[in-house]
């Protein structure tokens, strides 16, 4: 089906094998062929834009788009001579950040884009330099310049409080600017974005491509490790690499690990927001042990730091093993004796009963990805559609809750939780024997690959080009959080000031993830109206 | 039993906290700590300054006083042990120290200077007196007096032995 | 000693990569629980002896940072937790970044004027809780410090290379090579 769509646009063939497609289109067909595709069901996965002077070509914009049914990733390439490319936000809403990225980094220019401001540089950054062009050096430290005030227009109608980016409740500053009508909001609004560290050049400059996994890796420090696979899978997926069964089964329990340690962390988060601390600190005792058979099996509590191109740098030995699946037995029948008590209590599920209800019709709008998507009624999950390392081999469900509301996020997660548990159990039992990492291998240069892992918030695609002299010539991570974010001024209408907090945590948003491509944690919260309870700990 | 199952769990449960810092922990067997460098043994052939991801080995030559500096900045480290992987004398080592905190940044560095040989045709140090035996053990006997050249050293007198043969070839 | 009693703390991210808050939010989880020795964390930094910064610190957030790090009143104690805090991580060099809490006191000389206080740098990526426990103590002057700085300088007399492979600028031993090409042609 997606051939003749194609066929239809004249869209030209790159390259392609069973999982991901790569073709490339005429500038002016572009947006006829977007909007096709999102009509028969497939949403936007990533959008790069990449310098490929470097290559012998101009400069072009890749845009990814993914579909469950047909269990495909679509790479669409335009290219242009003159820095001008027709937008594609106006058909598909998803690619409105990605896009503003590309004018950012690249100076490249979208006609038609809904409002093209500055999205990923700080204010202070001079005009006209490009950090993503390969003119640019990774290192260079351009002036500072004169700072533009924020552009927040004044309305007298309503008290305006800055909050941040330093705000005391905020572990990880964000800025939803938020307007009430007495205790009732009315309309929310995202803003933010700023943490830049320089990440994707810096993997084109400084760094190796066997170095770049570590470099991922420090993407996020509750979610990295599926960062540095999804990354490995990219460049395995450009040289056709494939692992070692082995490599792949130690994968998948390192990442289930980190999905177990991440969940809990959330679900004590959200108890703690509901002024449950018990709750909170008994999660966070419960994952503590967690935090000790990562340690034991990589040799670090959060950064593994175990995958390379090749596969995996540890073995994971037979007595290790058999402690890790007893431990884990014990901490499976104390995490359902703590939930089923944790459950058993009313006034907590009646507290987050139909709070913050993202319908389903919205959520596929949006492209929300993950445990929100799945709470929502959308049957998503990459490890089942898009299979990668050896999820194909092993016996897992995916809960999906149609109701929408922060319980049903909470259900879910739980219920991913136990499905770890059980996923760990099997891989570590039905481990294959043999080596955990090839070493002969050839990278091919200028080769597209695409990676995609289920990250404990949602799909991560990460985007590569390899380059000489093991180098990456361009590398473009996305993170769930990216494409959630917006999903959560429609949980905040209608509800009460005082849930704002409790709703905005229930998507698990990770900005160091979303902001990937560099980005200063600058968070604001523009709150109006009563600030009492509303401003309690937002995010982590 | 909802809120008072987690009441009898936590009486249960009894002391979780440990005692740390008033008693030493355990850390599991291959635990990533403080990389060591072990100065007898390094021969300062730059290997882990080449994969270490965040530079935090940077070797500087002195030509002028004949020394190699390797400088192991432990606030750079990110604890990947890619060094320890890569060291072909298995000099460098991540130990399971993780008390690391200092009063100052000068406190971090871990820093070895390496006595350099000059070459035999240009006098400019080239490589560290340790590297050169280590390669000289690899190397078959008629080979080795290559080694007191430096590589730029080698290369003339490589195509200037070429141009000789080819004169008396013709 | 300055800090006899409880220390409280203000935890500043200046970009970082959310490894290190954790481990911050985790000393005062049940198993390490430092708050038995009377460590808090603080909303304000105007209520805080100690700012802990964990993060290379971006561009972005280094006038946030500067005027966090004033607010707090004198004397105080910076905690630099994490690689990055400490020498920028593996970000140091990038364009978008400061790299790291040295840099961060050049700037503060330089614009306004103030000597940078005690700090204690915690290594580690992110460091382990009881990393950051016994940094906390080291500020508060309760263990001895471990880690110091090492310099190794090799002694020896041999220092060209002549002496330690003799006859090497003699062409005898490349001539194998010549016969090679005689042969190729
Ligand atoms: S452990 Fe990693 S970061 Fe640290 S010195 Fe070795 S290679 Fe560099
Ligand atoms: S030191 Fe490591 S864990 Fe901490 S913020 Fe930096 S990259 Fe993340």
């Amino acid at each position: 089906m997606v051939d003749k769509i194609l066929a239809e646009y004249g869209a030209v063939v790159l390259d392609r094998n069973a999982k991901r497609l790569v073709v490339q289109v005429d500038d002016k067909q572009l947006r006829p062929l977007a909007e096709k595709l999102f009509e028969s069901g497939f949403y936007y996965a990533n959008g790069v834009g990449v310098d490929e002077r470097g290559l012998g070509h101009d400069f072009a914009m890749y845009h990814v788009f993914a579909s469950e049914k047909d269990k495909l990733y679509l790479v669409v390439k335009v290219s242009t001579s003159n820095l001008k490319l027709p937008s594609i936000t106006p058909v598909i809403p998803g690619s409105n950040w990605a896009e503003r990225e590309a004018m950012d980094m690249l100076g490249l220019e979208f006609e038609g884009h809904p409002e093209p401001e500055r999205l990923i540089l700080p204010d202070d950054w001079p005009k006209g330099v490009y950090p993503l062009r390969k003119e640019f050096d990774y290192n260079e430290r351009p002036e500072f310049v004169e700072r533009k005030p924020e552009s927040t227009p004044q309305r007298t109608d309503v008290v305006q409080l800055p909050l941040g980016p330093y705000h005391p409740a905020l572990h990880e500053p964000e800025y939803f600017e938020i307007h009430v009508d007495g205790e009732v909001i009315t309309d929310a609004k995202y803003r933010g974005f700023h943490i830049h560290r320089g990440m994707e050049k810096l993997a084109e400059g400084r760094l190796t491509l066997n170095q770049v996994p570590f470099l991922a890796e420090r993407i996020c420090g509750i979610c990295g490790f599926t960062h540095s696979i999804a990354y490995c899978q990219a460049v395995a997926d450009a040289a056709g690499l494939d692992w070692p069964e082995r490599a792949k089964y130690i994968g998948v329990i390192l990442l289930e690990i980190e999905r177990l340690h991440s969940h809990l962390l959330w679900v004590g988060v959200v108890f703690h927001l509901l002024g449950f601390d018990s709750g909170f600190m008994h999660m966070w005792r419960i994952r503590e042990k967690v935090m000790d058979i990562a340690e034991a099996l990589t040799g670090n509590r959060k950064t593994y730091g175990l995958v390379l191109i090749g596969g995996m740098r540890r073995d994971i030995d037979e007595s290790r093993k058999n402690w890790v699946l007893k431990t884990l037995t014990e901490l499976r029948e104390e995490t359902e004796r703590v939930s089923k008590d944790i459950f058993g209590m009313k006034e907590l599920i009646n507290r987050i009963k139909g709070i913050g209800v993202l319908p389903k019709e919205d959520a596929r709008a949006l492209g929300v990805l993950g445990p929100v998507a799945r709470a929502s009624g959308i049957d998503t999950d990459v490890r089942r559609d898009h299979p990668y390392l050896a999820y194909d081999k092993l016996d897992f469900k995916v809960p999906v809750y149609p109701e929408g509301d922060v319980l049903a996020r909470l259900l879910v997660r739980y219920d991913e939780i136990i499905e770890s548990f059980r996923l760990l159990e099997q891989a570590l039992s039905e481990m294959p024997q043999g080596d955990v990492m090839i070493e002969d291998y050839t990278i091919p240069s200028g080769r597209v690959g695409l990676g995609a892992t289920e990250a404990p918030r949602g799909e991560d695609v990460h985007f590569v080009i390899t380059g000489v002299e093991s180098k990456v010539y361009r590398w473009h991570p996305r993170a769930p959080t990216y494409n959630n974010l917006p999903s959560v001024p429609i949980m905040l209408r209608g509800n009460n000031i005082a849930d704002a907090p409790i709703i905005i945590a229930s998507i698990d948003p990770c900005f160091s993830c979303t902001d990937h491509v560099a980005i200063v944690r600058k968070g604001k919260v523009i709150w109006k109206g009563p600030l009492g309870e509303g401003v309690k700990q937002v995010g982590r | 039993m909802g809120r008072f199952g987690l009441i009898f769990k936590s009486i249960a449960k009894g002391r979780v906290t440990e005692k740390y810092p008033f008693a030493p922990i355990e850390l599991p067997e291959g635990f990533r700590g403080k990389p060591e460098i072990d100065p007898e043994k390094c021969i300062g052939c730059g290997a882990c300054a080449t994969v270490c991801p965040p530079s935090a080995i940077q070797i500087h030559v002195d030509e002028e006083q004949g020394y190699k500096t390797i400088d192991l900045f432990l606030g750079r480290c990110i604890f990947c042990a890619r060094c320890e992987e890569v060291c072909p004398a298995e000099a460098i080592r991540l130990t399971k120290e993780f008390e690391l905190a200092a009063a100052s940044e000068e406190d971090l560095h871990q820093v070895v200077k390496l006595k350099m040989a000059k070459c035999a045709g240009c006098g400019r140090p080239f490589d560290t007196v340790r590297h050169l035996q280590f390669i000289a053990e690899k190397l078959p006997e008629e080979q080795k007096p290559m080694l007191a050249l430096c590589p730029d050293c080698r290369a003339k007198l490589a195509s200037k032995i070429l141009t000789v043969a080819a004169r008396r070839h013709r | 000693m300055m800090f006899k009693k409880s220390l409280w703390v203000f935890h500043l991210n200046s970009g970082s990569c959310n490894g290190c808050d954790i481990e911050v939010l985790n000393i005062f989880t049940p198993k390490q629980d430092v708050e038995r020795l009377g460590i808090k964390l603080v909303g304000s930094p105007r209520h805080a002896d100690a700012i802990a910064f964990t993060g290379p610190i971006t561009r972005e957030c280094l006038p946030k940072a500067i005027e966090a790090f004033m607010a707090v009143p004198e004397p105080k104690i910076v905690l630099a937790i994490g690689s990055c805090a400490c020498g920028g991580g593996i970000w140091f060099d990038s364009y978008a970044v400061i790299g790291g809490i040295k840099e961060f006191y050049k700037i503060l000389k330089e614009k306004h004027g103030i000597e940078p206080p005690t700090t204690i740098y915690i290594p580690g990526c992110p460091p382990k809780p009881e990393a950051i426990i016994y940094g906390v103590a080291l500020a508060r002057k309760a263990v001895e410090q471990k880690q110091k700085s090492e310099i190794f300088v090799e002694e020896s007399d041999i220092d060209d290379a002549a002496t330690l492979f003799k006859e090497a600028t003699s062409t005898r031993h490349f001539i194998p090579k010549i016969e090679v090409i005689k042969r190729g042609e």
